[in-house]
This record gives structure tokens, sequence and C-alpha cells, in this order.
């Protein structure tokens, strides 16, 4: 997350793409930044034993949503 | 409410400003959609994360953008300032994928 | 009311603690008092359980002794509907017998015993209690940092710099750095340009705390900041121009010295904390409270590192010459500041002369090509006259006018030189005023001033921005505290 809180100092909005176990962590950390809205979001876990089907499916759920985060798009209700 | 001594709450201070600009620190303003825009993908270079940032980058490729690729030399510390430097160069906006 | 003026009741009051032993010396007293002289109404700071001759009120927040300003114990006050009429510190049997009445009061004890430090006067509690009994005059916006977050970084990343890391500007800071002047936190001092916004003492303040300055140094800065924000010094002009100018403060009255100022050594540079933190406030309050930040208002193309901080002394008790201050108008002995619109400094080297007609044909040879050598009366300038350099003047009995005088005529020109392409330069003055007799400087324009280490055949001089009514004027603005 440090490096999307920096690129957003740089000028580039960013998002930052985290499995939901990171949840807690990322909150602490985007407080400690100075960023508490820095922009996340958290995938279903787990990440490393899935197929290559499983992933693009991952990302399909996931991808307006992350949009979202570097879009003026809100997020579509479903 | 917070006492002189309290260590928990952090640290306050006075904001030396003329106060026309908000206290906290505010995200940039998004554009309204990536049509024609560079976006970066930049990869944290966990397993499977590029497997994840293939299909964003064709569905985000369908939207009318441009994507760039990255990757960290490793997730286990902050991208290199050359690396965030050229992001910043180059992209419009980003997503950094896949923290587990 | 948790932090208002308790009411004092009235009779005779009496402030210890059971700490002081010359509180213990008297407290045997205390029965005699209450009953002979009352009412009497015992106050004490740590344990009222010592007083045994009449009932002792604990004052546990030492909201009395702040209010009161209670500075030692015992303290014993008369008042009268509500007011305090008169006090004595410490134990003097003459006083004590004198207020109470009581002619034969205390003739076992000596007759003279000093008291000891109040507690609302502990230096250890001192910024506790300013923020207890004075914070709700605080009105300016809290900014929270939270604990993980790195409290210097986060004034950078707010914008709130000058590039250098500030103070962070917390209650007790901003309360200590206040206690320093006596004008209250809500005073407003100006209109801040370049937004003109309100720039009251309480901001001063915030911003003197994040330059690093002592509570000592704030009338300065409030002097500046009054002598810059107004259309005679023209700030916003100063800010908004291309070219490299900053306020540059200079400083008279023994109050420089009172508080450490440097007009020595390096006295343009680095390493005093009054010269670096007066100069930076000023800037920081500028920046932060005006709105005046490099790459918006300010559009200097190359600016200079005086911008940063650019204040200093004059070494008056070793001056040829009367203080700046006071050949600009101020009362002899009065603290100072004048502030100018000036770049950085510009050193001139002269190691050969001995007389003082030699000296200032030097001097002159190098302040005409200040700006431009053919540009004329536009433009003021200070002169630094170091040490070595002054006592060519004060073996020759040349005092500032003598100097000043001098200098004008050996930079006086005729202006068929200076018009625009003599010389295959394009710059220069219009041609209408070629035939006229032109002196670099306007009257009033050569500000001479003193300072500087003992060694040095050199001097310093710093060019200004345009006078006149579009340009800036210098200003000199006594110092209240």
């Amino acid at each position: 997350m440090h490096d999307i809180a920096d690129l957003e100092t740089r000028g580039v909005p960013g998002v930052f793409v985290a499995s939901d176990e990171f949840v807690t962590a990322a909150d602490a950390q985007s407080v400690s930044l100075g960023m508490p809205d820095v922009k996340r979001v958290f995938v279903t876990h787990p990440i490393q034993d899935r197929t290559d089907d499983e992933m693009v499916a991952l990302a399909d759920r996931f991808f307006d949503e992350i949009i979202a985060g570097i879009t003026r798009r809100p997020i579509p209700r479903t | 409410m917070t006492g002189v001594n309290d260590r928990t709450a952090g640290n306050t201070v006075l904001d030396p400003t003329n106060e026309s600009r908000p206290a906290v620190r505010t995200l940039l303003e998004r554009p309204d959609s990536l049509e024609g825009l560079v976006v970066g993908l930049l990869d944290i270079s966990k397993p499977r994360g590029n497997v994840f940032l293939d299909r964003i980058e064709s569905r985000v490729t369908a939207m009318g953008a441009t994507v760039l690729r990255y990757s960290k030399p490793t997730f286990t510390k902050p991208a290199p300032v050359d690396l965030r430097h050229e992001i910043a160069t180059h992209c419009n906006v980003v997503i950094e994928a896949l923290a587990d | 009311m948790p932090n208002g003026r308790p009411a004092l009741p009235d009779g005779l009051v009496l402030v210890m603690k059971q700490e002081c032993a010359t509180c213990r010396l008297v407290e045997p007293l205390v029965a005699r008092i209450a009953g002979e002289a009352g009412p009497l109404t015992v106050w004490v700071q740590d344990d009222p359980s010592f007083v045994g001759g009449a009932t002792a009120l604990h004052d546990s927040d030492l909201a009395v002794s702040w209010h009161n300003s209670i500075e030692t114990v015992p303290t014993l006050m008369v008042v009268r509907e509500g007011r305090e009429t008169e006090r004595t510190v410490g134990w003097s049997r003459e006083d004590w017998r004198r207020i109470t009445g009581i002619a034969d009061l205390g003739g076992d004890l000596p007759p003279v015993r000093p008291g000891c430090g109040s507690m609302s006067v502990d230096p250890d509690l001192t910024d506790e209690l300013r923020v207890r009994f004075t914070g709700d005059t605080l009105t300016a916006r809290h900014v929270e940092f939270s604990s993980a977050e790195d409290e210097f970084e986060a004034m950078f990343a707010r914008g709130w710099t000058d590039g250098l890391p500030v103070v962070p500007p917390t209650r007790e800071r901003v309360l200590r750095m206040l206690s320093g002047t006596t004008r209250a936190p809500s005073d407003v001092v100006a209109l801040c340009p370049p937004d003109l916004v309100e720039l009251t003492v309480e901001k001063i303040a915030i911003n003197a705390v994040m330059a690093g300055c002592l509570p000592e140094y704030m009338p300065w800065v409030i002097a500046a900041l009054e002598a810059v924000c107004n259309d005679t010094f023209n700030m916003h002009g100063v800010l908004a121009t291309t070219m490299p100018v900053g306020p540059v403060i200079i400083c008279n009255g023994p109050g420089t010295r009172a508080i450490g100022m440097n007009s020595g050594i390096n006295v343009l540079g680095q390493g005093n904390r009054a010269n670096s933190t007066i100069g930076r406030a000023v800037q920081l309050t500028v920046r932060n409270v005006g709105g005046g930040r490099p790459g918006e208002v300010d559009r200097a193309t190359h600016g200079n590192p005086g911008k940063v901080s650019f204040c200093f002394a004059e070494d008056e008790l070793n001056s040829p010459f009367t203080p700046l201050a006071q050949w600009r108008g101020m009362k002899p002995g009065t603290d100072a500041v004048t502030v100018f619109a000036g770049e950085g400094p510009r050193g001139m080297v002269d190691q050969l002369a001995r007389t003082p007609d030699e000296l200032c044909q030097s001097l002159a040879a190098s302040l005409l090509p200040m700006q431009h050598p053919k540009l004329v009366i536009g433009f003021d300038a200070i002169l630094i006259i170091s040490p070595d350099h002054g006592r060519i003047f004060r073996e020759a009995g040349w005092d500032r006018d003598r100097v000043l005088t001098e200098l004008t005529a050996l930079t006086t020109r005729h202006g068929s030189g200076l018009v625009r392409g003599a010389g295959g330069i394009a710059e220069g003055i219009p041609p209408h005023l070629a035939d006229a007799m032109l002196p670099k400087f306007r009257a009033g324009g050569l500000l001479i001033t003193y300072a500087g280490g003992g060694a040095g055949l050199f001097s310093s001089m710093v060019a200004g921005w345009a006078n006149g009514s579009v340009g800036s004027e210098p200003v000199t603005r006594a110092v209240a505290s």
C-alpha cells in the first residue's frame, strides 16, 4: 500500500487489490501512511491454490469494484 | 477527549494554515472513465498475481484504455523509486495487485 | 466552570504548600490569624492536612494559584469586595503584623524568612497548567496525526514546510510561544497577502513554533509581519514577482542582544537560532496563512536562499553609524525591525583602501552595477559595512551622513551613458533623461548598516526589488512586547 499511497502523491490515482485476509492490516497501514481513504479492494482468499480459470473468475467478480477505485463510476448494485 | 499526555490517540497539532483546505489528506480526483487513458498494472510479484492481472488487462483494454505492465522486484519492500517515477510519468491511473 | 477564575473570598487569603519549610514555620500562626483577624481562607497546593489551626482548602488543580499569579508560598493577600488590594510573599514579621493587625504576631519566629517556589510556576508543570487554564483561548483547527504516522513526515505531506522539517505545533508548544507576547491570541495583526487572510497572534505563534522560535522572539516576529503585510512593503508584489527577492529583516535595539541575535561573525549565514528562526517564521506564516507558495503565487525565476530566512541584527555597540532604525525615524534605543524586499547578498573585496575616500570609491564602483549598471533610481539597496571597513570610517570621523553624501556623489552619473542602447546594451534609462545627472539611488534608497565579524576587509550589499508605487518600500516598525 505504500506504493499506491506514494503514487497518489505523485498525481496517479490508484487502487490496491489484496485478499480479504488483509483487511485489518490494510486499515492500519493506511492510517499510519496518513491516507486512511486509500482505495483498496479485497478479493476472496485463498489465492495461491486457485486454478487459472478460478483466477480469471475472481478478476471478473471484483472487476467493477476495482475500476470504481480509479474512476468516478459508482460500484453497480448487483 | 484526548488528555495532554495521552499517547495512544496520536498527536494533535494546531493548523498553521488559513484553514481553507480540508484537514485530512484527500485523494486525487478520479477520471470519469478509462477510455483513452493509460492504465498501469503493477504486479507485486506474488505467485498467481500475473494470471489475475492478465484478465484485468484484457478487460481494461476492452474498455478502450492502454495498459502498461510493471512488476516489483520483490513484494517484501515498497517499489523502487525509479519504478514509481516511471509509473507516474507514463500512467494516468494504476492498479496494484495481488497481495495475500 | 473548570477553567474559570475562582472568586476570592473577602478577608485574608493565605496560599501555602506543605513541602515549603517557611509555610511550616508560619502554620502555627494560622489559628490566631483566623481568630483575631479573620475571616481567613487558607489554600494549600499539596497537602492541606498540615494546617491545623483552620480548615484548609486544597488547590488541587492549582486554579486559585494560577489565576492569582501566586509565584511564592506562603503568599498572604488582603481581599476587599472580591478584589485583591495587597499581598506579601514569604514570611516578613513586619508585613504580617501590619496586614493582620496583630501587633505581637510571630514574636518567636525570625523576623524574615524567604518563601519557596509556588507549584503553579514549577517548570515541570507550567506547560500542562497553561493548557488547562488558557487552552480554550486557542481557536485554530486541530489536526490529528495517528500515533503510527511520523509527525514530521505528516507535516511535509501537508505542504506546511519550506522544504526543511518543522517543529510540530502542539497546543503546549503554541501556548508556550504565546507566553512571549502580551497580545491576545485572537488579536488580528494584519491581513496576510496574498489571500488577505486575517493574521492572528495565534496563527503567528503556530508558525513560530514550526520555525523553531523561542517565546521571546514573538514580539520580533509579530513586528516583522506587521511591517511586511501592508501596501507600502507590498508583500503580495514581493511574492508574485519573477525577481529573486524576499523580505530581508534588519533588527535594531538592545532587545536584539537580549534575545541573543547575531551581529558578528557569519552574521548573514547559518547557526544563530534567533536570526534563522525569526526570518523563517515570517516566511512560513506568509506561506501557510497567506497562501504564498512557490509555484502558485510565488513565481520567482530563481529565487534566492534568503527566502528560507534572511534576518540579522546590526552591531550597534561598535558601529560608527547611528542604528538604521534611528536613521529611519525611530527614537534612539528603540527595538525595531526594518524590512526590505531584497535578494541574496553580494560581497565586495577591498583589502587595500586606507582612507575613507578610497574605500568609498570602491564601494561606489561596486554599487553602480546593482541590478544593472545602466539602471538607476528604481531599485534600492542595503550596504552592510564590515568592522574592518567600518574602522576606516571611524578613524576618520566619518558618520553615516558623511558616507552617504560621498557615495551619492560618486554614484551620480550623466544620463547619456545610461540610455537604452548606449554602449551596445539595450537595457537602460529612457532617452528623455539623457542630459540629466542621475544618482544611482533615490534619496533614502541606500540603507547603510554595520555588522559582521571582526576580521575581513570585505563588505556586502543586497540589491532590492523595484521601489515606488508598483514596487516595495522599506518599512520600519517598533517591536512591542
